[in-house]
C-alpha cells in the first residue's frame, strides 16, 4: 500500500466534490487508480477520453506508480 | 427620441435639448452643420440631402452607441435633415450630455466625424452658375478627387457649449479629432522596441471564436498594434454572452460577432486591418484563410473546431495558439510547427462528444475565467510575432481560478500521432455569413455567384479590375427604388471598400433576399 494524492479538473472535480484527496491505495497503475477512484465518486467519463499526469508530466496509463507521486486525472475541456 | 434620427422639416434643437436633460449632468455639448454658400470654389444656392433611410438610420444609430460607450457620455443623439435646404438652414445637429465638459466635447466630436465618415448620405448641391452635383457621403467615396471634394469641411462649424462652458467656433477644415497611437510603454521593453513594434505591424493573426477567449485576444491584439487581424465567427451575439464578453453590449444582440467585433476594434485602432468571417471555421474554408496569417488563436467552444484549427495549423506549418475552459478552470497549449513539437491530437486523440465535457452553457462560467486565459492566449501571441522563445519545452497549461493553481504538465508528441488531418469535408458557403473574401476577382467569378458592381458610374476608372464584372447596378439606383435584383440569384456584391456593399447586403437579407453576399474589402483589396 502506499500514499498518493490525487488531483481533479473540471467535470471530475464537480463529480468527486473535491479538487484534490490523498489515498492510500495498491494501485500499481495509473488505469487501476482511476478505476477505484471512478468507483468511489461515479465518475462518468470513460479513462479513454482522459489524459493522465503523475508529477507533472503526461503517462502512459500502465506506466508504474510510486509512493507520494502526484496522479492528475485530466478531462478534455472545450469552453470558449 | 431616437439617437440618430432624418427630419424632412427644420431641426428642433430645442426638443432636442430637452430631451438629454439630465440632472447629474454637468455639460452639454452641440454640434451644428449649416448649409454654406460656397463649396470648394464654388458658389452654392441651395443643398439637397437623400439618404438611403434603413441603412443610415442604423449606421447612424451604432455609431451614436459606439460615442456614448467610448466617451462615457450621459446622453447623445443626432437629427439630420433630408430634402431641399436654403444657405444658412441646419443641416444635422448633435446634442451631447455628460457629467463633464471634456467627454461632451469629445463625444460631439465624434459623432459628427463620424457621421460624415460612415452614414451613406447623398448631398446634391445647386450652384449659383445653375449647375449642379451630388457629393457622396466620405466613406463611400473612392480615394483622390471624389474624396477630396467630400471631405473639405461641407459645414459651416459651430459649436455650442453651455453651463459652465461656451465655444463658438469656425473651423472649415479641421483635422480629424483622432489621436495617433502611441505605443511607447510596450517599446520601453528590451523584447520589444522599435524593431518589435514594427513586427508586430507587419504580422497577422487569425482568431477562431469571437466569444468569452476572443474578445480579449481581439482587443490586446489590436490594442497591441498587430497590423492584420481576421475574425471567425458564425454565432450572433446573445444576451447571455455579454457576462463574459465585454466587448459587446445588449443593443447588439442578435448580431453578428465578427461583424460588431470588427468595427468597435476598426473604431478604436483604425492602424489594424480587420477581416470578418463571419461563418464556422471548417475544414474546407479553414486552409485559405489560414495561408494568409502568420499565427492562428483558437478560441472556440467546440473539440470538432479546435481539431479542424489543430489540422490546417500543422498543414500549414502555422503556431496555434489553442485555449478552453471549465467553469473555474481553463487550459493551454500552444502547437509550434517543429518537428518535436506536440499538436492537440497528439494529447486528445480524438474529438470528444461535446455533450460529454460540457460547455458554458450547460456548466457555467464567471467572466474573468475565459478573461484570463484569452489574455494568455494574447500573450502567447504577442511572443510568436515578436520572435520571442514561446515555451522551452512543449506543455499544457492547466489553471484552476477558483483555488488559485496553475500546473504546468510536460507534454511530448505522441507517437501514435502522425499530425496529419483527420476531418476532411469540403462545405458549403454558410448562408448565415453576409460577407465572403476571395483571393482574387477571378477566383469570385469563379464561385458560382453572380457579381454585381454596385459602385456609381462616375467611381468605375477605363482599366478598373471590375471591368469584368457584368453586372452594374449602382447603390444610388437602389435607393431611389429604381434597381431591382431577381429573388432567386445568388449574388456576390461588390464595391470599392466593402462598406457599401455589406450595408446592401444586410438590406436585401432583410427584405428576403437569401443568397446575397458582399465581398470583404471590396475592390481596394485586388
Amino acid at each position: 500500500m502506499k500514499t498518493i494524492t490525487l488531483q481533479y479538473f473540471a467535470v471530475l472535480r464537480e463529480q468527486a466534490g473535491c479538487s484534490e484527496e490523498r489515498v492510500t491505495t495498491s494501485a500499481s497503475t495509473p488505469a487501476e487508480l482511476y478505476a477505484e477512484a471512478r468507483a468511489r465518486h461515479g465518475f462518468t467519463l470513460p479513462p479513454a477520453l482522459l489524459r493522465v499526469a503523475v508529477n507533472e508530466e503526461f503517462r502512459d496509463w500502465s506506466s508504474p506508480l510510486a509512493a507520494n507521486d502526484r496522479v492528475v486525472f485530466i478531462p478534455p475541456v472545450a469552453g470558449g | 427620441m431616437r439617437a440618430f434620427a432624418f427630419s424632412t422639416t427644420p431641426i428642433d434643437t430645442a426638443a432636442g435639448r430637452a430631451a438629454l436633460a439630465d440632472p447629474a449632468c454637468g455639460g452639454y455639448a452641440t454640434f451644428e452643420g449649416w448649409v454654406r454658400n460656397h463649396n470648394e470654389g464654388r458658389a452654392v444656392l441651395r443643398l439637397e440631402y437623400e439618404a438611403f433611410a434603413a441603412l443610415a438610420e442604423r449606421e447612424g444609430e451604432r455609431i451614436v452607441d459606439e460615442a456614448i460607450a467610448r466617451f462615457g457620455v450621459a446622453r447623445a443623439a443626432c437629427i439630420h435633415r433630408v430634402g431641399d435646404l436654403a444657405l444658412g438652414e441646419m443641416a444635422v445637429w448633435v446634442g451631447v450630455s455628460a457629467r463633464h465638459r471634456a467627454e461632451a466635447f469629445a463625444a460631439c466630436r465624434y459623432i459628427i466625424d463620424e457621421v460624415k465618415h460612415r452614414v451613406p448620405i447623398w448631398k446634391k448641391e445647386h450652384y449659383v452658375d445653375g449647375a449642379s452635383g451630388w457629393v457622396n457621403c466620405e466613406r463611400c467615396a473612392l480615394p483622390g478627387e471624389h474624396a477630396a471634394t467630400a471631405t473639405a469641411g461641407q459645414f459651416h462649424d459651430h459649436n455650442h457649449g453651455q453651463d459652465q462652458e461656451h465655444r463658438h467656433a469656425h473651423a472649415q477644415h479641421a483635422p480629424p479629432a483622432t489621436a495617433a497611437a502611441d505605443y511607447s510603454r510596450q517599446i520601453a521593453l528590451p523584447e520589444v522596441g522599435e524593431a518589435g513594434q514594427q513586427r508586430l505591424h507587419d504580422g497577422a493573426v487569425l482568431v477562431i471564436g469571437a466569444g468569452g477567449l476572443g474578445v480579449p485576444v481581439l482587443q490586446y491584439l489590436a490594442a497591441a498594434g498587430v497590423g492584420r487581424i481576421g475574425i471567425v465567427d458564425g454565432d450572433v451575439i446573445e444576451a447571455s454572452n455579454l457576462h463574459r464578453q465585454p466587448l459587446y453590449g445588449v443593443g447588439d444582440v442578435g448580431k453578428f460577432k465578427a461583424a460588431v467585433a470588427a468595427a468597435r476594434l476598426r473604431a478604436a485602432h483604425p492602424t489594424t486591418s480587420l477581416a470578418v468571417h463571419a461563418e464556422r471555421a471548417t475544414a474546407g474554408n479553414l486552409n485559405d484563410w489560414l495561408a494568409r496569417y502568420d499565427a492562428v488563436v483558437e478560441c472556440s467552444d467546440n473539440f470538432a473546431t479546435k481539431f479542424v484549427v489543430n489540422d490546417a495549423a500543422v498543414s500549414l506549418g502555422k503556431p496555434a495558439v489553442f485555449a478552453s475552459v471549465y467553469q473555474y478552470e481553463g487550459q493551454l497549449q500552444v502547437y509550434l510547427p517543429r518537428a518535436d513539437w506536440p499538436c492537440l491530437r497528439c494529447l486528445w486523440s480524438e474529438a470528444p462528444r461535446d455533450g460529454l465535457v460540457g460547455n458554458c452553457a450547460q456548466a457555467g462560467v464567471l467572466g474573468p475565467v475565459p478573461a484570463t486565459l484569452g489574455a494568455m492566449q494574447a500573450m502567447q501571441a504577442l511572443k510568436i510575432l515578436l520572435g520571442l522563445t514561446v515555451e522551452s519545452v512543449p506543455a499544457l497549461h492547466v489553471f484552476d481560478l477558483l483555488g488559485m493553481h496553475w500546473r504546468t504538465i510536460r507534454s511530448a508528441r505522441n507517437p501514435g500521432c502522425d499530425h496529419s488531418p483527420r476531418i476532411l469535408q469540403a462545405t458549403m458557403i454558410d448562408p448565415t455569413t453576409l460577407e465572403l473574401e476571395f483571393p482574387t476577382l477571378a477566383a469570385a467569378r469563379a464561385s458560382g455567384l453572380t457579381l454585381v458592381d454596385i459602385r456609381e458610374a462616375w467611381e468605375r476608372a477605363t482599366d478598373d479590375p471590375a471591368e469584368q464584372i457584368e453586372w452594374h447596378l449602382p447603390l444610388s439606383a437602389f435607393m431611389q427604388g429604381a434597381a431591382a435584383l431577381p429573388q432567386d440569384g445568388r449574388y456576390l456584391l461588390v464595391c470599392a471598400h466593402g462598406v457599401r456593399s455589406l450595408a446592401l447586403t444586410e438590406h436585401l437579407r432583410s427584405l428576403g433576399y437569401a443568397d446575397v453576399y458582399s465581398l470583404t474589402g471590396g475592390l481596394a483589396v485586388y
